[in-house]
C-alpha cells in the first residue's frame, strides 16, 4: 500500500534527520545536579533540624538521598509512561504511586523514635502550612525540569505521567525537608509532608495536561 | 515471539532508524508495512470507513511529529499502535466537545417559551450566523476550526503559526462574544 500523494509530500517537506531521545533513565538523570541542590537548599538556607547528630549521619544524609534518588527513579518512570507505546499497566502504576507515598512514612518510622514530636500547641496549623509551603517551593524547579522532559516526549496519558513526575518532585523536595523538620507527631507529617507530596502530584497532572505535548 | 515476527520487527527497526536519520523510502516502508493493519484497528475503533481514513493520515502525521520519541532498538509496533490510539481518542473527545458546543449554542438561541417552529429554527440559525460575523476574525476561525471543524489547538497553532495559548484565547473569547451576542 502507498502513501497518499499529499500526506508523503507533506512528510518529505519536513524530514530532516532527527535525534532520537535519550531513554528515560538518561533523561531523569539530569535531574541528577537539581535534586542534590534542592536537597540541600531546603535546609542550607533555613537551619538543620535539632537531632541531626542523635539520628547519625546514615538516618539523616543517607535517607534522604536515598527517598531523593526514589523520587529521582520515579520521574524516569514517569518519562517512561511518556513515550508511546511504553506505558504502565494499571497495577505498576497503582504499586509506583503507592510506593512512592509510603517511602517518607517508612523512613520516618526507622528514623524516628517515639512519634510525639510536635509543634507547640496552638501552633499546629501554623508550622503545618510552614513545612507544606517550604516543600511545595523547593518541587517547583523540579517540576519545571521534569514537565519539560515529559512534554518533550508525547504522553499518551499526560495526567498519570504528570501525577508520577509530581509524585518524584514531591519525594525530592521532602527529601530536603525532612533535613529541616524534626517534627513526628503524625498530623503534621501526613498533612504538612505528605500533602505536600499529593500536592505536587495533582499539580504535576494539571500541568502535564496543560502544557502541548510535542 | 516466533523468528518471522522477530525478523519483521527487526525490518521495521531498521525502517524506523532511516526514517529518522531523514530517508523519505524509509516512510514508505512504513506505511506500506502499517497502512493497511493500522487501517484495520482503526475502522474497528470508529466503526466509519472515510473517518478511519483520515485517522490513518493523522496518525502517520502525529507519528511523523513525533517520531524522534522512539527509541531505537525497541519494537516500533507497541509505539505506533499507542499513537493510532491517540489520535482516535483525541478525535473522539474533539466529536464530543464539538457536539456539547453545538448543543450549547442551540441552547443559547432558544428562546424561553420553548415554542419552536420552522420560523424559529430559521430565525435562530440566522442569529447564530448574525453572531459569528460579529466576532473578530481571527477569534472566529479559532472557534469554528476547534469547535466546528474539532481541531485540537495544537493543530489550530500549528496552522495558523500561533502559539497554543493563543488559539485557545481567541477560541474562548470568539465563544464569549458569541454568547453575550445571543443573549
Amino acid at each position: 500500500m502507498n502513501a497518499p500523494k499529499d500526506l508523503r509530500d507533506r512528510i518529505k517537506s519536513d524530514l530532516r534527520p532527527t535525534r532520537p531521545l535519550w531513554p528515560p533513565a538518561v533523561r531523569a538523570l539530569v535531574l541528577i545536579p537539581l535534586a542534590v541542590a534542592i536537597v540541600l537548599s531546603v535546609p542550607g538556607l533555613r537551619f538543620f533540624r535539632s537531632d541531626m547528630q542523635a539520628i547519625g549521619f546514615l538516618k539523616a544524609w543517607g535517607f534522604s538521598f536515598g527517598q531523593a534518588l526514589a523520587g529521582l527513579v520515579i520521574i524516569g518512570v514517569a518519562l517512561r509512561e511518556s513515550i508511546p507505546g511504553r506505558g504502565l499497566s494499571r497495577g505498576a502504576a497503582a504499586a509506583t504511586i503507592a510506593i512512592g507515598l509510603a517511602i517518607p512514612f517508612a523512613l520516618l518510622a526507622v528514623t524516628a523514635s517515639a512519634f510525639n514530636v510536635g509543634p507547640e500547641p496552638g501552633h499546629a496549623l501554623e508550622e503545618g502550612i510552614g513545612c507544606f509551603r517550604v516543600s511545595a517551593i523547593s518541587a517547583i524547579p523540579a517540576l519545571i525540569a521534569a514537565a519539560w522532559l515529559a512534554a518533550r516526549a508525547f504522553p499518551m496519558r499526560p495526567a498519570l505521567a504528570g501525577a508520577l513526575y509530581g509524585l518524584g518532585c514531591g519525594l525530592i523536595a521532602d527529601a530536603g525537608l525532612r533535613l529541616f523538620c524534626d517534627y513526628t507527631v503524625p498530623t503534621h507529617v501526613l498533612l504538612g509532608h505528605g500533602g505536600a507530596i499529593v500536592g505536587a502530584m495533582a499539580v504535576g497532572a494539571i500541568v502535564a495536561k496543560i502544557i502541548p505535548r510535542s | 515471539m516466533g523468528s518471522e515476527a522477530k525478523k519483521s520487527e527487526a525490518e521495521l527497526c531498521a525502517h524506523m532508524q532511516a526514517y529518522l536519520d531523514g530517508e523519505i523510502e524509509a516512510f514508505d516502508a512504513l506505511y506500506a508495512a502499517f497502512a493497511g493493519r493500522l487501517r484495520g484497528y482503526l475502522l474497528q475503533q470508529c466503526r466509519d470507513a472515510s473517518l478511519a481514513d483520515d485517522l490513518l493520515q493523522e496518525t502517520f502525521m502525529q507519528m511523523h511529529r513525533s517520531r524522534r520519541t522512539y527509541q531505537p532498538g525497541r519494537p516500533v509496533t507497541p509505539w505506533v499502535y499507542a499513537i493510532a490510539r491517540n489520535v482516535y481518542l483525541m478525535k473522539r473527545r474533539s466529536a464530543g466537545r464539538r457536539a456539547r458546543f453545538e448543543e450549547t449554542l442551540a441552547a443559547d438561541a432558544r428562546s424561553s417559551d420553548g415554542s419552536r417552529d420552522a420560523l424559529d429554527t430559521i430565525a435562530e440559525g440566522d442569529a447564530v450566523r448574525r453572531a459569528l460575523r460579529g466576532v473578530p476574525a481571527d477569534q472566529r476561525q479559532a472557534l469554528l476550526m476547534h469547535h466546528v471543524e474539532g481541531w485540537s489547538f495544537v493543530e489550530i497553532a500549528e496552522r495558523l503559526g500561533i502559539r497554543v495559548n493563543a488559539a485557545k484565547t481567541r477560541a474562548f473569547r470568539g465563544v464569549r462574544k458569541m454568547r453575550e451576542r445571543l443573549k
